[in-house]
């Protein structure tokens, strides 16, 4: 292949070297030379891999540094993420939430009341239809509020029956036309729905997603700042070698070689930084969070990153890495020019 | 083997470095390249490394213009050239071995036929014995030798050197260019320059001569003569 693709013929030249070996290697190399070249690139890859490891372990403070900088950069958006995506902010099926609370009159016998709600199961529009009885009602109220008897002492019961009816077309405009039809029916007090609260939660998580973004893509220019930063110097300190290689026939993707693992070696190790501080910061916090939902009656444990999240994090960081090691090489191999 | 027609080169496009060279040198010739300081013998060969190009002519090495080499193939073509340089340009990070290897290296040679053919480099220098030391532990002259072992080690078809011996005792420089002849003599096109009258002198080959750029003579008689 490099026979055709250059000028000067080495073949003459090898059978003038050594005029005994030549008819065997030439034959030999034409078998096996894809193969061969095949081996040699995987052979290089190892070897880059390993030294370029090496030569971050022979600076484990630096290296130490730019990783810790890597794995600061990286916990942010995804702290972030988790706290979305625990909070279901982050979840399409935000909208089946939607529903509407139909109180009836509050004069309404519960029979009259069981009837309003079959009625309003054959309703056009309707999925489906709760009734929640006055005393029910009574005790949702009191256990939400945690205050057990302190309704009692009033004697009577205050609260309406009602009836939780679930929209079969969940989109604004049709849950606020089917509540509108529904006011109009006889014995219905009022009919509330959540649309104005429920619109706002949508908002937040399109805020809260569109931020998650916004700072993954800074953060994650930083991380590529950060690698390229590195990658300059260690260019800059084997100038003298990229000249040599170059002048002795070294191809551009052999000499970005090396750099492309040290980045993604850095990439690599900020991960797991992050994934570490990730996991530090969600231990220390998951007491105190787990007394404050408690103290409002819910569960709510801190999120954690699963294996496919982890994952996710380990790679996008190693490719960060390596790119930040492109850019940086790609910079600097058009400004060094061996003299 | 190389073939300079017309070559101009011009630097910051004020004055000539060199101008209308033509020369011719045949495969398997030993060329001396001789002038003043700043006459344009690095600038010759750095054209010929594809290093700079030629802003007139053209330059022919075996019967391929080298300005028209892609810039994917310029590798490929100095993978054929051994550059030995005045300041050597070793590796201080690594061995000897490491050094004379690292061609090998850059082509993909299977390591073993690497070793082999590192220590046979070595052992034409005669510093087969050194190969486990780093550069910095060596003299000029045997940091020169390695140099020397580097640029040979994939049997290129071409060698050039730019003041091999420009440091060197003349005893040493002597040592040098008998290795260089003996390159020559299994048949590598050897081009060098040097100061160096003297030696070039009792050495009979032929002598390029550049003065301020320009090409003054063209001394191929001798070696036809003898
Ligand atoms: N990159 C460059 N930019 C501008 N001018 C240059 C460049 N390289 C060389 N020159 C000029 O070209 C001329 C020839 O330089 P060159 O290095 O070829 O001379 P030389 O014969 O090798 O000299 P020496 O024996 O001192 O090494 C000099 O005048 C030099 O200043
Ligand atoms: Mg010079």
């Amino acid at each position: 292949m490099s026979a055709a693709r250059t000028p000067p013929s080495n073949q003459r030249q090898q059978g003038q070297g050594s005029r005994q070996t030549k008819p065997r290697r030439g034959a030999r190399s034409q078998r096996t030379g894809v193969n061969s070249q095949l081996r040699a690139w995987a052979r290089h890859h190892r070897a880059m891999a390993l030294d370029s490891m090496r030569r971050l372990v022979r600076r484990p403070l630096g290296s130490l540094m730019t990783m810790l900088a890597i794995g600061v950069a990286l916990i942010l958006p995804c702290a972030l993420w988790l706290t979305l995506d625990s909070a279901r902010l982050l979840d399409a099926g935000l909208e089946e939430s939607a529903s509407l609370t139909v109180y009836l009159d509050t004069t309404m016998q519960e029979s009259e009341a069981m009837q309003m709600a079959s009625t309003l199961r054959e309703h056009t529009g309707v999925a489906a239809a709760r009734l929640v009885t006055a005393a029910e009602g009574m005790v949702e109220f009191e256990q939400a509020l945690g205050l057990e008897d302190a309704l009692m002492r009033l004697g009577t019961n205050p609260l309406p029956a009602s009836i939780v009816v679930a929209p079969l077309d969940t989109s604004p405009q049709a849950v606020h036309g089917l509540s509108e039809r529904l006011a109009e029916i006889p014995g219905i007090d009022e009919v509330r729905l959540d649309l104005a609260w429920l619109e706002r939660l949508r908002r937040l998580a399109e805020l809260g997603q569109r931020l998650t973004l916004a700072l993954g893509v800074l953060f994650g220019f930083g991380v590529l700042l950060i690698v390229g930063n590195t990658i300059r110097l260690s260019v800059e300190n084997r100038r003298q070698e990229i000249e040599v290689v170059t002048l002795i026939g070294a191809t551009h993707a052999f000499v970005r070689r090396p750099f492309l693992y040290s980045g993604a070696w850095y990439g690599l190790g900020g991960g797991l930084l992050a994934w570490l501080l990730l996991g530090i910061g969600g231990q220390w916090l998951s007491a105190p969070v787990q007394a404050l939902a408690q103290s409002y009656g819910a569960h709510f444990t801190v999120p954690g990153l699963d294996w496919k999240g982890s994952a996710a994090l380990l790679v996008s960081s190693t490719l960060l890495g390596w790119l930040g090691g492109w850019v940086a090489v790609n910079r600097h191999l058009k400004e060094i020019r061996p003299r | 083997m190389i073939r300079f027609e017309h070559v101009g080169k011009r630097y910051g496009g004020r004055f000539d470095a060199l101008a209308n060279i033509d020369f011719r040198i045949r495969r398997g010739e030993m060329v001396f390249l001789t002038g003043h300081s700043g006459a344009g013998k690095s600038s010759l060969l750095r054209l010929l490394m594809r290093l700079e190009r030629p802003t007139r002519g053209r330059i022919l090495v075996a019967g391929h213009d080298i300005d028209r080499l892609h810039t994917s193939q310029i590798p490929f073509y100095r993978r054929q050239i051994g550059v030995v340089f005045q300041d050597h340009q070793l590796l201080f990070d690594r061995n000897v071995f490491a050094n004379v290897a690292l061609p090998l290296q850059i082509q993909g040679v299977e390591p073993q036929e690497a070793a082999r053919r590192v220590r046979a480099a070595l052992d034409k220098v005669g510093l087969l014995h050194r190969e486990r030391a780093l550069p910095i532990e060596l003299s000029g002259g045997e940091q020169q030798r390695i140099g020397i072992a580097r640029a040979v080690v994939n049997k290129p078809a071409l060698l050039l050197a730019d003041e091999p011996t420009g440091n060197l005792d003349p005893q040493l420089s002597a040592d040098i260019m008998r290795l260089f002849e003996d390159f020559n003599r299994i048949g590598t096109t050897i081009m060098i320059a040097s100061h160096d009258l003297a030696l070039i002198a009792r050495l009979h080959h032929r002598v390029l001569k550049l003065s301020d750029g320009r090409l003054t003579g063209d001394d191929a008689t001798v070696e036809e003569a003898s």
